[in-house]
């Protein structure tokens, strides 16, 4: 987490890269590309999450497979013929674009679990501010109340069960709803409260009088300008580049990757490699002591 | 009424055709990018209109609680599968107004999303949940004046079955379909129906339950304070 560049630098830098990133993957169809990000976001996940990634991943793998094998069912085109199912041919071509869409799929959801985990709500929150404050604090308010109000739950259920009214005590599912209602009524009741007197401590505080100010965590720095050089130029040149285009129906066709593939593998690979630069220089700093 | 709203309404009455434009004249998977942007282009109105009314410190705590209760309400397991989310934010909807049931819907969904993970789904999410508590906030004072129970849940049950749950399976069908096609969207609707049936469920039970308790408290609240006054009329 530390080593990486992007979890420090500007929310903007971070944002504008997987910005690029993620709408590449969920656009490009060439399955050599498709590789590339795959791998590349597969690495950079696996170096944010460490074991406890491992265990994330095999969950998406039945999802996928259903989502492969459904595509040929639903979508009959295609020039190679493997059986018929319900009538309908099922084809090569379409398994081959299904296997395809399950990658592109893979690849987004790796992605994603990336962007999570660099860009945090704070950071999210942090580059949205300037243009809508009011926005921006009702989201922070939410994400600070969402573990106080699951504490506060908690409790109430600990009271209840001590007066004999826990969850785990009723049997029937009618208990256990009202029992359900009656806990989140309470949490309202004293949620509610708290929302007034929080307000009232904003308002003798003064929000809302004045043009809302906030303290800039992130600057950019030379560094970010690098990284945001970077994503735009590497991105531009994969498009200008081109050789991504690949059509599966009826029949497979692709065009041949040629430099474009190599700035699309370098754009996907940035965080890795930004990373791998940091872990040398430290090595290396290290053994100059 | 307000300068900023209006260049907003008026650059999206251009952006909106151009993007559904230009979507559908690029070839290949281009349509999962252009319903995304679309989406994030539809709500972009809610928000700066919540934005230019500058609200007072009281009402944004107040979304921001009810946001929240949405989401820890998740944690009261009763039953597995069972999520409430949805009768909070419609409460919120018939409480505070159809812009601030909007609000709440979206904001739950976005920082639910900041604890469980971000993913594709995430705009249809936020549109699906807000447009809950916006149609919430629309029909049911009107449909159902008096606000009875089974009402509530009937409201719940339907609005479920017939716009939160479809949105949320846009989004599943944008995301896995290899071509937009009827046979690709009635599979994903029909395989969804369950799970919409299920939270519908669960949700038209909760407003049963716990709809009246919560709403005679956020009345009470609302009028003794006066939060969102202006949004109820």
């Amino acid at each position: 987490m530390e080593r990486d560049v992007f979890s420090r630098c500007h929310p903007l830098t971070g944002f504008v890269y997987f910005f690029c990133a993620i709408c590449f993957c969920a656009v490009v169809r060439h399955p050599m590309y498709l590789a590339a990000g795959f791998l590349a976001g597969l690495f950079y996940f696996l170096l944010l999450h460490g074991e406890a990634g491992m265990k994330k991943l095999p969950g998406m793998v039945p999802f996928l497979l259903v989502v492969a094998a459904l595509n040929p069912v639903l979508n009959p085109r295609g020039e190679t013929v493997l059986f018929t199912l319900f009538g309908r041919p099922y084809t090569l071509e379409a398994l081959v674009y299904g296997v395809v869409l399950a990658g592109m799929l893979g690849t987004m959801l790796v992605w994603f679990g990336c962007f999570s985990t660099v860009l945090t709500g704070e950071k999210i929150v942090y580059l949205f501010a300037p243009i809508a404050p009011a926005l921006s604090l009702v989201l922070v308010m939410t994400m600070r109340l969402i573990p106080s109000f699951q504490r506060k739950l908690a409790r109430l259920a600990g009271a209840r069960r001590c007066i004999g009214f826990g969850l785990e005590e009723q049997t029937r599912w009618r208990g256990k709803l009202r029992c359900g209602a009656a806990l989140l009524a309470s949490l309202t009741d004293w949620a509610l409260e708290g929302s007034i007197i929080t307000a009232d401590a904003m308002r003798a505080r003064g929000y809302g009088t004045g043009k809302r100010t906030h303290y800039r965590a992130y600057r950019l720095s030379a560094r970010d300008g690098m990284l945001l050089g970077l994503t735009l130029g590497l991105s531009t040149a994969a498009v200008t580049f081109g050789g991504m285009q690949a059509e599966f129906l009826p029949s497979v066709s692709m065009e041949r990757p040629g430099w474009g593939l190599a700035v699309y593998c370098l754009l996907l690979a940035l965080p890795v490699l930004a990373w791998g630069k940091e872990e040398l220089q430290w090595r290396w700093c290290i053994r100059r002591i | 009424m307000n300068r900023k709203l209006f260049l907003c309404t008026l650059a999206l009455t251009v952006l909106l055709p151009l993007t559904l434009l230009l979507g559908s004249r690029l070839p290949g998977r281009w349509y999962y990018l252009t319903a995304t942007a679309l989406l994030l282009e539809g709500m972009v109105p809610f928000f700066l209109s919540f934005e230019s009314r500058r609200p007072q410190a009281r009402d944004i705590c107040t979304i921001a609680v009810l946001s929240a209760l949405a989401v820890a309400a998740r944690t009261v397991v009763v039953i597995p599968g069972y999520r409430p989310t949805m009768a909070v934010v419609m409460i919120a909807g018939i409480a505070l107004g159809p812009e601030s049931g909007f609000i709440t819907g979206a904001v739950a969904a976005l920082a639910s999303n900041f604890f469980y993970s971000q993913g594709p789904w995430t705009p249809w999410q936020m549109m699906s949940y807000g447009l809950g508590g916006f149609l919430a906030g629309v029909l049911v004072p009107r449909l159902f004046p008096g606000k009875r129970s089974w009402e509530l849940a009937l409201f719940g049950f339907v609005c479920i079955l017939t716009v939160v749950g479809p949105v949320l399976d846009a989004s599943t069908l944008f995301t896995v379909s290899s071509r937009l096609s009827l046979s690709y969207a009635a599979a994903v609707f029909a395989a969804g129906l369950p799970f919409n049936l299920r939270h519908g469920f669960a949700v038209g039970l909760t407003l049963w339950l716990a709809g009246r308790p919560l709403l005679s408290r956020l009345e009470r609240i609302r009028r003794k304070y006066g939060i969102l006054s202006r949004d109820n009329n």
